[in-house]
């Protein structure tokens, strides 16, 4: 993240939680990782998240954080070490978009509650206050090498409330799971989906022109609140003492934390020629958009959202289903990575409790994809769409996302080359604790897999 | 009069010349579908078959040099919708149910070579396809055509050869009212005589006796297919995850001596066993592990390499959602838990065939029907693209829709999208 940036976004945190948020920020993470060891990772292949590859190459590990990467490290007794020669090293694999716990397993009616599709404008709503912590399907991504992934809504709406990042640990709250300090974001959502939602119960929006109409409207309200809620901040303690406090409302403080640079924006969004009309809204009315998601159009627009510093947050060959995802292109990824010569952002993202257990395979397909385009993308490269892009995109690419010295030691090892279908996530640290072993059978089991099937035994034996 | 026969003789002689131009796929590592160890050897196509595979030399008018690549069967999608579901979400692109018929809907004749999920498919392996229909009101009924996914407006398949059905947990009411339903067709269907078969007025009169083809608004149509399953072997593809629904359902086949295959089977591991005595084959997505819901509590990713222990045979599917092929990635995934690797190739290619009676494909042997691909790399790697796919014996041109527009936004981008090429 380039210095200005980091210090703006600090500037504007600070300024804008006084200015929207209650005294004590509500819901405040309180994940503890598990104990952390002091590990050495000996001799490794390394894609590191930032681009780079390395080979027999160590990783040292201390208090939770990356302390090393080098040739030769030394360490002292009290380290573990582990031989990793032959097998390699990856950050922990980061989905930008996961409905794990809004949406989970068994996909019953019961605890399906990602979508509040009461209201085309939802932004009161918190996907956190959704979230089955027992869902199973979080054990399934870690094997997949997953450590970091962000919870949305659904896309009913327009928009759709706002999503949550976790770290990949099961725990009985949802507080305990959340990332520290990770920032909320908007679930927005283009198309299809909130036409026909509304559409056919005979109000709007019913059309893509009424989807526009309907995001415009709700900024032109969050921004009267936010320059209320300034104003008032702007009053001397006396004159504080003499008005009135204007009175919070839910759905105009999230839409504010957009517009103050606090919250980010993940925009469902097909179309070209619609994202491009949400980049003149954002324009409009002083937003960022984080990334388009789903994106299947992306490619035809590629240079723009490089332009706009926009991620592309894309299958790597989902289409079909419905008519604005007919245009797929199996180099959509690669297309929007390589705009302006290599400046664009792009995630391969999941959508899916299946596809988050193999980003590796996906961003293999989309790279491979890319060579038969014509670009010459490097493996190294196609990693950063699994791990510090999405990072860059939920914003918390600080602190994660990539093995570089003073980051969390969130680390995946491998079996073989991720790129390959062969590959097993062997081992996951988050924290620079094992969260899973596969040689030990060491692995999370939610309440729910818990003696279903047969008393003495957990739902999944190896 | 005589001249111009001259003419047409000649004519048809070169047409006959060009289309005996034989085809040698030369040094190819051939994984064949059975389950043999791959060897290196020598493929020649002549009109639509192989005529010879042999580690020897041959001669061919064409020569296609395949060193260091693997060459397989074509790929057969055992679960699909090509060329009746163009748009999932668009219902006027949708030709896969039925609101008449619930036992007798034949998809057949709705069947668009001209999809453009045809070539797609095609490129990244598929060569043919089993396709099925939505389920319909009744636990067993719709039936399912087999195409071969050449583009030609002439279809080259054959029309209901499968029959499909589904049982397991429902908000509408219990799995055993749906078991009673299934014998009482069936019963149904056993009481029927030839005699009651000869005219729509027969059948429609059988119906009116019968409590269950009235209750459920039975057409001849309807019957006729029942007719077809117990007395003809029609192959039924029952869909069901459950332990105990899977033992409800061999029970079943043995009962009525059903030609069954289960469907999905999340639950398979549990009962192996029993699976493999019976004889059942599977078609399984190996890549879902989700316990999707209540009846699928045991999915889990090593089923496939379990079952295969057993000697069950099994097939692949992938969600109906239009990659069709990525039942590859599947077997790779498959393969990377603990499947063997030609069990794994058999299951893509020849066990349909074997199972469904699709005739001579899915195998790489002398007099078979020549669907078979060059692959750029290993054909169980995602990323592994065909090179070359040949359906009865033709060179398929690759190109997609898919292709055309990566084309259009990487190439000559100084035009407007809708001027270039």
């Amino acid at each position: 993240m380039h210095k200005t940036t980091k210090y703006f976004i600090t500037f504007v945190f600070l300024f804008s939680s006084h200015i929207l948020l209650s005294e004590n920020e509500p819901f405040e993470s309180t994940y503890q990782p598990l104990p952390a060891e002091d590990i050495l990772i000996k001799d490794a292949n390394i894609y590191d998240g930032d681009g780079n590859e390395f080979s027999e190459t160590d990783v040292l590990i201390q208090d939770g954080k990356i302390a090393a990467i080098g040739k030769d490290l030394p360490v002292t007794n009290e380290f573990k070490v582990i031989d990793a020669a032959g097998k390699w090293v990856t950050p922990g694999i980061i989905d930008i978009h996961s409905h794990m716990g809004v949406y989970p397993a068994p996909g019953v009616r019961t605890s399906s509650d990602g979508n509040e599709a009461t209201s085309p404008v939802t932004a009161d709503v918190w996907a956190e206050h959704s979230i089955w912590v027992q869902d199973p399907q979080y054990a399934l991504a870690l094997k997949g090498g997953v450590t970091t992934f962000h919870i949305l809504p659904g896309s009913a709406n327009l928009i759709g409330g706002r999503g949550v990042t976790v770290k990949n640990l099961q725990r009985n709250t949802i507080d305990s799971m959340k990332f520290p300090n990770a920032p909320h974001s908007l679930k927005m959502a283009c198309g299809e989906n909130p036409k026909r939602v509304y559409g056919n119960r005979n109000q709007a929006p019913s059309t893509r022109m009424g989807n526009a109409a309907g995001y415009r409207k709700a900024w032109i309200k969050a921004a009267a609140y936010l320059s209320k809620q300034e104003e008032y901040e702007a009053k001397s303690e006396d004159a504080k003492q003499m008005g009135y406090k204007p009175t919070r409302d839910l759905e105009l403080e999230t839409l504010a934390g957009v517009l103050a640079g606090e919250i980010t924006v993940q925009n469902h969004c097909y179309r070209a020629e619609e994202m491009a009309t949400m980049i003149n809204i954002a324009n409009e009315f002083g937003y960022k958009i984080s990334a388009f998601h789903h994106g299947v159009e992306a490619y035809k627009i590629a240079d723009l959202l490089a332009e706009n510093n926009i991620c592309g947050a894309l299958w790597a060959d989902w289409w079909g289903f419905k008519h604005e995802a007919y245009d797929m292109v199996q180099a959509n990824i690669a297309i929007v990575d390589q705009a302006l010569n290599g400046k664009g952002c792009a995630i391969v993202h999941s959508d899916d409790a299946i596809g988050i257990q193999h980003l590796n395979q996906e961003a293999s397909k989309a790279l491979a994809a890319g060579l038969r385009a014509g670009f010459d993308i490097s493996k190294a490269r196609a990693m950063k769409w699994i791990t510090i892009n999405p990072a860059k995109a939920a914003g918390i690419d600080d602190v994660t996302g990539s093995i570089k010295v003073g980051k969390h030691a969130d680390v995946v090892i491998w079996s073989m080359n991720p790129f390959s279908v062969y590959a097993l996530v062997e081992k996951v640290f988050i924290d620079g604790a094992t969260a899973y072993d596969k040689n030990t059978n060491f692995q999370p089991a939610s309440d729910f897999d818990v003696g279903i099937i047969s008393p003495n035994k957990n739902r999944i034996e190896e | 009069m005589y001249f111009k026969n001259i003419k047409l003789a000649l004519f048809i002689f070169f047409i006959g010349l060009v289309h005996s131009e034989s085809v040698l796929i030369k040094n190819a590592t051939i994984y064949d579908g059975k389950n043999n160890d791959p060897f290196v050897g020598n493929v020649l196509i002549e009109g639509d078959k192989i005529s010879r595979i042999s580690k020897s030399n041959l001669r061919g008018d064409i020569v296609i040099d395949a060193s260091g690549k693997i060459i397989t069967p074509g790929i057969i999608a055992t679960d699909s919708e090509l060329g009746i579901v163009e748009i999932g979400a668009l219902s006027v692109t949708r030709d896969d149910s039925s609101d008449i018929y619930k036992i007798g809907f034949s998809i057949y004749d709705a069947f668009n070579p001209h999809s453009v999920l045809i070539p797609w498919n095609r490129s990244n392996g598929i060569t043919s396809s089993l396709t099925l229909p939505q389920n319909t009101d009744s636990p067993i009924g719709g039936l399912g055509s087999f195409f071969v996914l050449d583009s030609n407006l002439e279809i080259t398949g054959s029309s209901d050869i499968v029959m499909i059905g589904r049982v397991g947990g429902s908000s509408s009411s219990s799995r055993a009212a749906t078991y009673s339903i299934i014998e009482d067709l069936l019963e149904f269907a056993i009481s029927l005589e030839q005699g009651d078969m000869s005219s729509n007025a027969d059948i429609s009169e059988a119906i009116d006796d019968s409590s269950i083809a009235g209750s459920m608004d039975l057409h001849p149509r309807d019957v006729k297919a029942l007719y077809k399953l117990v007395n003809n072997d029609l192959p039924l593809i029952m869909k069901a995850n459950r332990a105990s629904d899977l033992l409800k359902l061999i029970e079943l086949k043995e009962k009525y001596n059903l030609n069954l295959i289960i469907m999905g089977a999340q639950e398979a591991g549990l009962v192996a066993e029993r699976i493999a005595k019976s004889n059942t084959p599977l078609i399984i997505n190996p890549i879902n592990n989700i316990p999707g819901s209540f009846d699928e509590l045991a999915s889990n990713i090593n089923l496939a390499g379990k079952l295969e222990k057993q000697g069950i045979t099994l097939m692949f599917n992938a969600p109906r959602d239009h990659n069709y092929h990525l039942i590859r990635q599947g077997a790779g995934v498959a393969v990377a838990h603990g499947m063997s690797y030609a069990g794994a190739m058999k299951a893509l290619t020849l066990s349909p065939v074997e199972v469904f009676g699709l005739g001579d494909r899915g195998h790489l042997a002398s007099g078979k029907i020549a669907d078979l691909i060059i692959w750029d790399a290993d054909p169980l790697e995602p990323s592994s693209m065909p090179e070359k796919v040949f359906i009865n014996g033709k060179d398929i041109d690759l190109t997609t829709r898919m292709s055309r527009l990566t084309e259009r936004y990487t190439k000559n981008k100084d035009k407007p999208n809708g001027y270039r090429d």
